[in-house]
């Protein structure tokens, strides 16, 4: 079970490298907004995932903390966006 | 049953990692923010259904549990607003200036 986790980590640490390379590389401030959103839940799932292989709890505590701050963030973002048309 | 859970979380987990893989090429690979939004935003609900479900049959105590339901909750109500708000944005913007695709 451990290893089969540890290959979950794996994929999601790879899909979090992609979606990082893609926010650095290229566009408009809305593409990067984009691939920030995909990221932190990207991220939420690579903190569930740990939660499960070490049973330590405070990981979901971070979880929750993240989850807020990303709506937080993508919405004030898109206001940004939508008032300054960057 | 402990090894029924253990499969089970094994293969729930292994699924939500490969649709986040697979939503995080496509978020490299379309071009349009609008495109690429379509992609990103599978693995914020469904990835995170999935492990959030498989982690769940790994915890046995009850305010764990809860915390944890709390956060998928929380992530199916906020994740889809905050997309909608942004593609929102990104709208409003590209219909001003018609030439910001990429």
């Amino acid at each position: 079970m451990n290893i089969s986790l540890i290959i979950a980590s794996i994929a999601l640490l790879a899909a979090a490298a992609l979606t990082t390379s893609r926010a650095i590389r290229r566009g408009t401030i809305g593409d990067r907004a984009v691939a920030m959103d995909a990221l932190t839940s990207i991220i939420t799932c690579g903190l569930l995932v740990a939660t499960a292989l070490t049973e330590d709890a405070w990981f979901l505590d971070l979880a929750l903390v993240l989850g807020l701050l990303a709506f937080l963030t993508s919405v004030a973002v898109a206001r940004f966006i939508e008032r300054r048309g960057l | 049953m402990n090894a029924v859970l253990n499969v089970a979380t094994v293969v729930l987990i292994l699924i939500g990692a490969i649709v986040a893989l697979i939503a995080a090429v496509g978020v490299v690979l379309l071009r349009d923010a609008r495109s690429a939004m379509h992609a990103a935003t599978k693995p914020a609900t469904l990835s995170v259904l999935l492990i959030g479900a498989g982690t769940v049959l790994q915890l046995d105590s009850l305010s764990t549990v809860s915390k944890l339901i709390v956060i998928v909750i929380l992530q199916f109500v906020t994740a889809p607003v905050g997309a909608h708000m942004l593609s929102r944005g990104i709208t409003s913007d590209t219909d001003s200036s018609d030439d910001n695709y990429d």
